[in-house]
């Protein structure tokens, strides 16, 4: 199974409801996806659902907690990429499937990221996270 | 051009995850979540509070994106978009593997490049060849060839 990534329909739509200064909340939370097989990032995921049978962690250090570190970047055009940096540090024997970045609320994914394949974490270890997201022109 | 098709932008999404011992690989101490600036980005590691080393490396993930959309429709564009996509698939399947044999071995030695995925294949053959020789048990030993 392929990393896959992508951004979700509930992640654009917030998006959208933030152009329009309406109640919306930006990227400011990141959990761990646990399944104990590759997942593949969908769409159609949501915050409530994630990709296939994947669930969010709820604690040992995976759970849902502020990005560490969001910053604006430059890919094509001025200001059109988002950065975002995280490190987990695992507490206890866990699978890490893959992540959802999510919006402040902690209730709507903008992105969902399935790994290339499952990360076995010990207690101690550390995962750290570097994401990019372009907005392209056609 | 009378010959193009359309194509439309998109969000393109890249992220990595590396995944590494909680203790420095130098002196064992436990490393420490530390903020640091690249250029003008702020970051965030982990590093040993004592020496600046880092955990030992268990195994890095990789997005591969998928290939652009041809924008013609000579068979030079269509043939060209064939061979991306062939690519990406044997490059996807590669890093996939690698990664699964590096989780399975985080206390083995095993090659560098299978723990950082670099160097990566670069082209259709060397992803063949790559496959190919994470698959032999005798030949991902050795460090010999392009991949």
């Amino acid at each position: 199974m392929s990393q896959s990534q992508t951004w979700t329909d509930t992640g654009i739509a917030e998006l959208i409801l933030l152009l329009r200064e309406e109640v919306a909340t930006g990227m400011e939370s990141i959990v761990a996806l646990n399944m104990a097989t590759p997942c593949t990032a969908a769409v159609a995921s949501t915050y409530a659902d994630p990709a296939d049978t994947a669930t969010h962690h709820t604690d040992s250090g995976l759970a849902i907690q502020a990005i560490d570190t969001v910053a604006g970047d430059t890919v094509n055009t001025a200001g059109d990429t988002i950065l975002f940096d995280h490190v987990f540090t695992a507490t206890a024997t866990k699978n890490v499937a893959g992540i959802h970045v999510c919006n402040n609320d902690d209730d709507v994914a903008f992105i969902e990221c399935c790994f290339n394949a499952v990360l076995p974490m010990e207690s101690t270890d550390t995962c750290t996270i570097d994401g990019q997201s372009t907005i392209e022109q056609a | 051009m009378a010959d193009s098709v359309n194509t439309k932008g998109f969000m393109r999404t890249k992220v990595t995850g590396e995944h590494r011992l909680g203790f420095c690989e130098k002196c064992g101490t436990k490393t420490e979540k530390e903020f640091y600036m690249d250029g003008n980005r702020k970051r965030v590691h982990m590093t040993c509070p004592s020496c600046g080393g880092q955990g030992k490396l268990i195994a890095k993930t990789y997005s591969v994106q998928p290939p652009t959309p041809p924008q013609c429709l000579r068979m030079s564009c269509l043939w060209g978009f064939f061979k991306d996509t062939l690519f990406c698939a044997l490059l996807s399947n590669y890093h996939a593997r690698r990664v699964a044999y590096a989780e399975a071995n985080r206390n083995k030695t095993i090659l560098e490049r299978y723990r950082t995925g670099e160097p990566s294949p670069k082209n259709i053959w060397q992803c063949i060849h790559a496959n190919v020789k994470l698959a032999c048990p005798i030949c991902r030993k050795y460090n010999g060839g392009t991949k």
